[in-house]
């Protein structure tokens, strides 16, 4: 539900003039994928609807607050639900039970260089780079999108110093942002 | 300290993006992004690619409710839906469910209800007697859905659940496209959703309540034991 065809910019722009209907319309594009990284982050259904619903509140209210020359409107949604679940999960004091299972699995798919050496950079997608990093680089950030866990709890969730998690983080994304560059 | 160099500061404000960053440095980022259109439009271009990683799951359906709620969060709640909740307090004040052993109540919910519902609206209604797996002398819950297609569901046990489990309700109309969440379920206490919520019934349709983790299941299925289980009935086409 990439919705590659959906005028998130457009829409956003109707939101915040006020249409109500733009904000159904969204809401019916978007609120099934939103909540599926919500859930993923949050680990509980019931708290997942309600970070939905607090971060959909906050797209209608500051709607007049988007600005298309900056970015995206999709990545501007997903900005305000990925705060607000990360807000939720630094107020817990317990981490909930997860099944990393699918995390495990795209941390051990790895692409060789010449798979992507076709692909011009502007096309390539963060799966893609995230696919040339060696795994130790790459399952830490796997870890802080789809659990939202801190430098720390990712260090204590893969049994490796401190310093040296938060070193391969800086690394990846120094390589990701290299490999994405257009 | 924010580095300069834009490749540092994008890495810097892709951890942030991340949420990895501890304070100070993540207010200070946080400020950088509010008051500089360059870092502000890196702090998007980070979150852009990562819906590359959010789009690798599937979507899960919100409860039929969560709509519902954010209109009213958001003070619209439309005349139609408050025509729906009179005519729910109405329904529920008459206490019909209560008064009968649940066979009875079966019964008289069969001869009565779409006659009374007639004249309101002109669909089809349907009920559904959802009961334990298995032991169809024990009826636990009843579906109704009148002609206007809002559903009904009404408790005639009243269950004890573990403490650390919810309730769920569930629908399915198609094996190929899974199971739909209606939401949850407080035990032994009904609920009634619009035709809007959920949308068209048919003959034949499945109903079940699960057992789930508190707050419900974490998938976009059932994952605990089914507590009750019916499909629905025509009980009148106009």
């Amino acid at each position: 539900m990439s919705g590659s065809e959906f005028d998130y910019e457009g829409t956003l722009e109707a939101c915040a003039g006020g249409d109500r209907a733009a904000f159904k319309r969204l809401y019916q594009q978007e609120a099934g994928q939103l909540l599926g990284l919500a859930i993923t982050l949050l680990g509980r259904r019931d708290q997942a609807e309600d970070c939905l619903h607090d971060a959909l509140l906050k797209v209608w209210v500051n709607a007049d607050r988007f600005d298309r020359s900056l970015g995206s409107g999709r990545a501007w949604i997903y900005s305000i639900l990925r705060y607000r679940a990360l807000n939720q999960l630094r107020g817990r004091k317990q981490l909930v039970a997860s099944n990393d299972g699918f995390i495990n699995y795209m941390a051990d798919e790895t692409a060789q260089a010449e798979e992507l050496a076709d692909a011009r950079s502007s096309a390539r997608q963060l799966r893609d780079c995230l696919r040339l990093l060696e795994r130790p680089r790459r399952h830490p950030i796997l870890l802080a999108f789809y659990r939202g866990l801190t430098h720390d709890q990712i260090a204590a969730r893969l049994s490796a110093p401190l310093g040296t998690i938060k070193g391969r983080i800086r690394a990846g994304l120094r390589a990701l942002q290299e490999c994405l560059q257009p | 300290m924010i580095p300069q160099a834009p490749e540092q500061r994008r890495a810097l404000i892709g951890e942030y993006v991340l949420g990895l960053l501890e304070e100070p440095e993540a207010t200070e980022v946080r400020e950088l992004i509010e008051h500089d259109r360059d870092a502000a439009s890196m702090a998007l271009e980070w979150e852009r690619h990562l819906l590359d990683l959010a789009d690798a799951l599937p979507a899960q359906t919100p409860s039929p409710a969560l709509w519902q709620r954010l209109q009213q969060s958001l003070g619209w709640q439309s005349s139609v839906d408050q025509a729906d909740s009179s005519l729910a307090r109405w329904w529920n004040s008459l206490g019909l469910w209560r008064l009968t052993s649940a066979g009875l109540a079966l019964l008289v919910l069969l001869s009565w209800l779409p006659g009374v519902l007639r004249d309101s609206a002109s669909g089809p209604s349907y009920t559904a007697v959802l009961q334990v797996p298995g032991e169809s002398a024990r009826p636990g819950w009843v579906i109704t859905v009148d002609a206007s297609g809002t559903l009904h569901l009404e408790s005639l046990v009243a269950d004890q659940i573990p403490p650390d489990n919810s309730v769920q309700f569930w629908t399915l109309i198609d094996p190929k496209d899974g199971p739909r969440s209606l939401g949850l379920i407080e035990p032994g206490k009904g609920v009634t959703l619009s035709a809007e919520q959920i949308g068209a019934v048919q003959a034949g349709q499945l109903f079940e309540l699960t057992l789930e983790p508190k707050g419900g299941s974490p998938l976009n299925r059932p994952t605990g034991p089914v507590l009750y289980i019916g499909r629905a009935v025509l009980t009148a086409s106009n």
